[in-house]
């Protein structure tokens, strides 16, 4: 084709704004004001040489080494969204920086369109999220028989996640190398993102916003069954009253029924910290301004909303140690139960002492500036030593087949959960991490699960106390095991232990009885 | 170009007949306008080269362009099945590729359809998101929907376009029939 000569000039004009548009990249990126960081892939630069000593030689210069390299093959930038935009559910594919590490406490529109925008996404969105879902996951809601948690819901059978099409079965995929899965993108058990991450925050169970609904949110809702989270409302246990069982009598603890349920059984100071776990405050999106996702104004969310009766509802949100919002990643509520028996508290942070546990700025995102626009919530430190006086006993539930070392008693186990046992403390190596009478180490372990998917690096995370471990579905810090199943089939493929099917029935009875 | 009838005085275009002095019969009095000469909308197909190209081009960068969000917003609400990364990715060769198409002078029987459906697609967020581009709907846009709403002028100079170069084909085959 000859070219006339009215095209070549503006096809020149396209070719210099193609080269400035790329030089321009090349200089944006890495900015202050570019969400795209700049990776070193440069070799280091030696240190100058130190002059020689006086009668000696200078010393040939030392070149420079290899340097770490990053790890960003394959991922792409997170998306450019306001607050309340959709946001993609594979954002572990995704790395990027934020524009600033401090919020706003401004919609980016007016409250009468921010709610007209969720009136309409919302369903959409929703339809899409169990689309989603139900792709990764077959919820059948089949229970375990004869297995049910510690106030008597039924505990549901795994694996629920769905093996990829082409792998027969869980084991014929734990017989792949890593980087087999890897490069044919057959993992199972990829994070799972916040549903609506640019606003993100705390998304409760249907049972919760049923007692609740003061806290259904106008743009999104949970998106795990019901019959795959925790009880509501749960047991509670006193280490000071073991004969007194769930103490609640099967009742939510409540600002109006604590007196009643607790008086003479615990201490004035526990009650203070009981009455202030009680408390709700405003936090980023529940509070009484319009920088909220209620349709009414909120009083905010107390402590137990979430650790219902010191437990958890299985409400998550997103852990509020990193930015940009689009890479902190989602964490389910840990139980409190037990919490007087851990050095490190939280699944994604090394939180080192329950006063702090009860400082930490989880209501505002980490972001005291929105505290201090949207608060208030400001414990002083001997009310939150207060707090800590309750935490520090309630109890994990009743394990009537342990000893007082944490062995099966024979007499009461069956031979599966014995089998289990003995694979637990052997062949799948999970003591290694899981030890102690609350079967944890109290340390942080990066699984370096990336290497079996293209994702970001997630990082350490805090290992999780197994006991009581039933009543806690879902399961890792981002609730991606629904079933204790599924946690044998993901520490199986990550840990590469090439288990058996029948040596994974038997760890999911000797967990149930832990 | 001026055809060869308007080159000519209006007597000598006239035909002698025997039927000449019989009344014409009733039609629209109004002479056909003349096509605009092309080199007169030049400009307009070389700037709507240079801004679809442009504009386009620059989402291939992550975070370089201004349109991210709408676009990838739109395209999420309109259910294609696409992930935000992909859908950039395809409206940027979408966009370069109509830039292209326009400085090729390929015909704008084939371009304007490609064009008309790409400014209904940039047209989509005043209504699949008001709430990104009015203030108040519907006088008070914000400045997204400003930057929306000035694609008319853009349809304009399209149509313009497609007037002018289907005139001045259509001009020589009237001559013949």
């Amino acid at each position: 084709m000859k070219l006339k000569s009215d095209q070549v000039l503006p096809l020149l004009g396209m070719f210099v704004i193609g080269l400035g548009v790329h030089a321009t990249y090349q200089t944006y990126r890495g900015s202050e004001l570019s969400r795209v960081p700049r990776v070193g892939t440069s070799p280091g630069v030696a240190p100058p040489p130190a002059p020689p000593l006086e009668g000696q030689e200078r010393p040939a210069p030392l070149s420079p080494g290899p340097r770490v390299q990053p790890q960003i093959e394959g991922l792409s930038i997170y998306p450019t969204v306001h607050k309340g935009m959709r946001t993609p559910f594979d954002l572990w594919a995704y790395y990027g920086r934020g524009v600033s590490s401090f919020g706003s406490p401004i919609l980016p529109m007016r409250f009468e369109q921010w709610l007209e925008l969720h009136r309409k996404q919302k369903p959409q969105l929703m339809q899409e999220v169990r689309d989603y879902m139900a792709s990764r996951y077959d919820f059948s809601e089949e229970p375990i028989p004869g297995a049910f948690m510690s106030g008597g819901k039924p505990i549901m059978a795994g694996p629920v996640a769905r093996l990829p099409e082409d792998v027969e079965s869980w084991e014929a995929l734990a017989a792949l190398p890593a980087s087999e899965v890897r490069a044919r993108d057959l993992f199972p058990f990829k994070p799972l993102a916040h549903p609506l991450q640019s606003t993100a925050h705390m998304v409760f169970p249907r049972s919760w916003i049923a007692a609740h609904p003061e806290h259904e949110r106008i743009d999104v809702d949970m998106d795990l069954p019901e019959a795959y989270l925790p009880e509501f409302p749960p047991p509670l246990f006193l280490t000071t009253h073991k004969e007194l069982g769930d103490v609640t009598g099967g009742r939510e603890v409540t600002l109006e029924n604590y007196y009643e349920i607790f008086d003479g059984l615990l201490s004035p100071e526990q009650m203070e910290g009981l009455k202030e776990l009680l408390r709700p405050t405003a936090t980023t999106w529940f509070n009484h301004t319009d920088h909220r996702v209620t349709e009414l104004p909120s009083q905010g969310v107390a402590c137990f909303d979430c650790h219902v009766n010191g437990h958890t509802n299985g409400a998550f949100e997103l852990g509020p140690d990193s930015r940009p919002h689009m890479g902190r990643l989602r964490v389910d509520t840990p139980t409190m139960r037990g919490n007087y028996n851990l050095m490190q508290l939280s699944s994604k942070r090394s939180i080192r002492s329950m006063d702090h546990f009860a400082e930490v700025e989880e209501y505002f995102d980490g972001d005291p500036g929105m505290q201090q626009a949207i608060g208030p919530r400001a414990a002083k430190r001997e009310v939150t030593n207060r707090m800590a006086d309750f935490n520090s006993i309630l109890d994990y539930p009743p394990a009537p087949k342990l000893d007082p070392l944490g062995k099966l008693r024979p007499e009461l186990a069956t031979e599966s959960e014995l089998r289990g046992e003995a694979l637990f403390r052997g062949k799948a190596s999970c003591v290694q991490c899981h030890s102690g009478p609350a079967f944890v180490d109290d340390y942080m372990h990066d699984l370096q699960v990336e290497r079996f998917y293209v994702g970001r690096a997630e990082g350490p995370i805090k290992t999780f106390p197994l006991r009581g471990i039933k009543d806690t579905p879902p399961y890792l810090h981002d609730g991606r095991l629904p079933t204790l199943a599924d946690a044998v089939e993901f520490f199986n493929l990550v840990l590469e232990l090439k288990l058996s099917k029948q040596e994974k029935q038997d760890l999911v009875a000797y967990l149930l009885c832990l | 170009m001026p055809n060869a009838e308007q080159a000519l005085p209006p007597d000598a275009a006239k035909p002698a007949s025997p039927d000449a002095a019989k009344p014409a019969p009733p039609s629209d009095p109004r002479p056909a306008p003349p096509p605009l000469p092309l080199n007169t909308v030049a400009p307009i197909r070389i700037a709507l080269a240079l801004i679809y190209f442009h504009f386009g081009f620059l989402k291939f960068f992550p975070d370089l362009s201004a349109a991210e969000m709408l676009s990838t917003q739109t395209i999420i609400r309109l259910r294609l099945g696409l992930d935000a990364h992909t859908a950039l990715y395809l409206l940027a060769v979408f966009e370069c590729a109509i830039g292209l198409l326009f400085v090729l002078r390929v015909s704008m029987r084939i371009v304007f359809p490609i064009f008309l459906a790409h400014m209904a697609g940039t047209l989509l967020p005043l209504f699949l998101l008001p709430e990104l581009t009015f203030k108040f709907a519907p006088f008070a846009p914000t400045f997204e929907g400003q930057y929306i709403l000035k694609n008319s002028v853009v349809i304009a100079a399209g149509w313009t376009l497609f007037l002018a170069e289907t005139r001045a084909q259509a001009q020589p085959a009237a001559e013949d029939s």
